[in-house]
């Protein structure tokens, strides 16, 4: 089976800036499969989700996702859009609308141009946004207004219109990063397992070596821009997190020296 | 010289050469103000008390200046919307803009009463000029209001619909639209409440409305009459404000 995205030689710098945020990337992330995505704040996890999703310009290298390779000079044609979710990280709710039109928002690259504009969805659109609803563990919450929840909550929100897009590759950036360790888990499990269930491919990003662990197949682990490893979870040693996580190496001639 | 340096002492003596080139070139005689004082009595005595039989002119007055204000303000919110996108940093390109904004500064520069002169040599005397006119004249605040109400929205949602495959006028209608209707529902109700007051007057170069009769009264020295249109304007504006601040209330 061909992968559901795959990252080949990659190298991007966001404008203006100096260094690139990602130097000769490369990866794959199997069909079918939960894949992590470990590092430490600016390691570039964010910007390989972006890249995922088609929303960055300017990269040198090939991409492809769900078999489609993706131009990075122009954003990927609207029609294919759907077909890849994303659950963002500061989750990206319209806040004074209500959970459901909120979730239906997902629907919307589903539907006929007419009935996204008007906002009416079918019945169809209706049926798949309380499952995702009734999926995540909150179809009580469907008439209440996003701005009167609470932050776990609106993780839940921000899952469910992922899921009622329909995506066959779910990016999740950092889906668990508001929340408390037992709900972390909870999200993370809700998350995999809800694509599991759809036949979906799972990509999420965290700086928690013990949830990647638990959550995911197979672990990336990225610093600093570069692939660090990639490989299965039951193959990954302690020694490769800790190496993540590891403040960088003071240059040598330039350590401190006691002052007295 | 203070610690603003020699900026703030230029801006000073800017300040004190334009008053001083005021009183110099004006024709003030002061004196008149104090031989004044039994006239401005008379004047005063001749509006009190008002004369309450002008009720009919009054409520037809008040009825036309509150229909021009709500046909003008009608008319102010249908130029508006495409105005308002077209204007917008985030839904067009600064070529497109950026003259946009620029012909609605040049609308809202035209004084009121001028576009009203205008509109009356044009279509002739009535509420038609004064309908147009506040149309025409508010569409200079509120299109440029509406373009800040766009800019103003938290753009992550309207990322998140892109990414989910919505067009931009989908992502205008769904993830825009409901971030912005307060602001749009807030401006809309204050553009309207400063169409209705600035309507008042437009009668005095007839535009129509209640400043028809103010105008009248005056200059046929009926001063006791135009006391009781002065009464009823201060009253309307008082109920405006009124309502003014119940609505932004109920849409908070």
């Amino acid at each position: 089976m061909s992968p559901a995205a795959q990252i080949d030689d990659l190298t991007f710098a966001h404008p203006g800036a100096d260094l690139p945020a990602l130097e000769q990337v490369s990866l794959r992330v199997p069909a079918g499969e939960s894949v992590a995505l470990l590092g430490p704040s600016g390691a570039g996890k964010t910007t390989i989700l972006a890249l995922l999703d088609g929303r960055l310009h300017g990269w040198r290298g090939r991409v492809s996702v769900l078999g489609v390779p993706l131009d990075p000079d122009q954003p990927p044609p609207r029609a294919s859009r759907p077909d890849t979710g994303f659950v963002f990280q500061e989750f990206a709710l319209v806040e004074r609308s209500t959970v459901l039109r909120n979730v239906l928002n997902g629907r919307l690259g589903r539907m006929s141009p007419l009935r996204a504009l008007l906002g009416s969805p079918t019945p169809h659109d209706l049926e798949i946004a309380r499952t995702a609803l009734a999926d995540c563990g909150i179809a009580d919450l469907a008439e209440r207004r996003v701005d009167s929840l609470s932050g776990g909550q609106r993780q839940r929100v921000a899952i469910a219109r992922c899921l009622a897009q329909e995506p066959r590759l779910i990016l999740a950036d950092e889906p668990v990063s508001h929340l408390d360790p037992a709900r972390a888990g909870e999200v993370l499990a809700l998350l995999t397992g809800a694509a599991r269930a759809r036949g979906a491919t799972a990509l999420f990003s965290s700086h928690q070596p013990d949830l990647a662990r638990r959550f995911a197949q197979r672990i990336i682990g990225i610093r600093d821009g570069r692939i660090a490893f990639d490989v299965p979870t039951s193959e990954l040693k302690d020694e490769a997190t800790a190496a993540l996580y590891r403040e960088a190496e003071p240059l040598p001639g330039l350590g401190l020296r006691a002052v007295s | 010289m203070g610690p603003r340096g020699f900026g703030g002492f230029a801006t000073s003596a800017l300040i004190a050469g334009a008053i001083l080139w005021s009183f110099v070139t004006t024709d003030v005689e002061l004196s008149r103000l104090v031989s004044a004082g039994p006239r401005i009595a008379d004047f005063l005595g001749r509006m009190f008390p008002p004369d309450p039989t002008v009720m009919a002119e009054i409520r037809k007055g008040s009825a036309e200046t509150l229909r021009i204000a709500i046909l003008g303000s009608l008319g102010a919110v249908i130029l508006s919307i495409p105005l308002g996108i077209l204007a917008s940093e985030t839904m067009v390109s600064p070529a497109l803009y950026r003259p946009v904004r620029t012909l609605l500064a040049f609308i809202r520069a035209i004084p009121l009463i001028l576009v009203a002169m205008l509109m009356v040599g044009a279509v002739g005397l009535g509420p038609l000029p004064g309908i147009i006119a506040v149309a025409f004249h508010a569409t200079g605040m509120l299109a440029k209001f509406y373009a800040e109400a766009i800019d103003g929205v938290s753009r992550a949602p309207i990322a998140a619909l892109e990414s989910a495959g919505a067009g931009p006028l989908v992502r205008l209608r769904h993830a825009i639209w409901p971030q912005m209707a307060p602001v749009v529902a807030r401006d809309t109700i204050f553009r309207f409440e400063l169409n209705l007051r600035e309507s008042l007057i437009l009668g005095i170069v007839g535009a129509g409305g209640i400043g028809f009769y103010i105008q009248t009264y005056v200059r046929s020295f009926q001063y006791d009459k135009a006391a009781s249109v002065t009464i009823a304007v201060v009253v309307m504006v008082i109920a405006i404000e009124a309502l003014n601040v119940a609505l932004r209330r109920r849409f908070a």
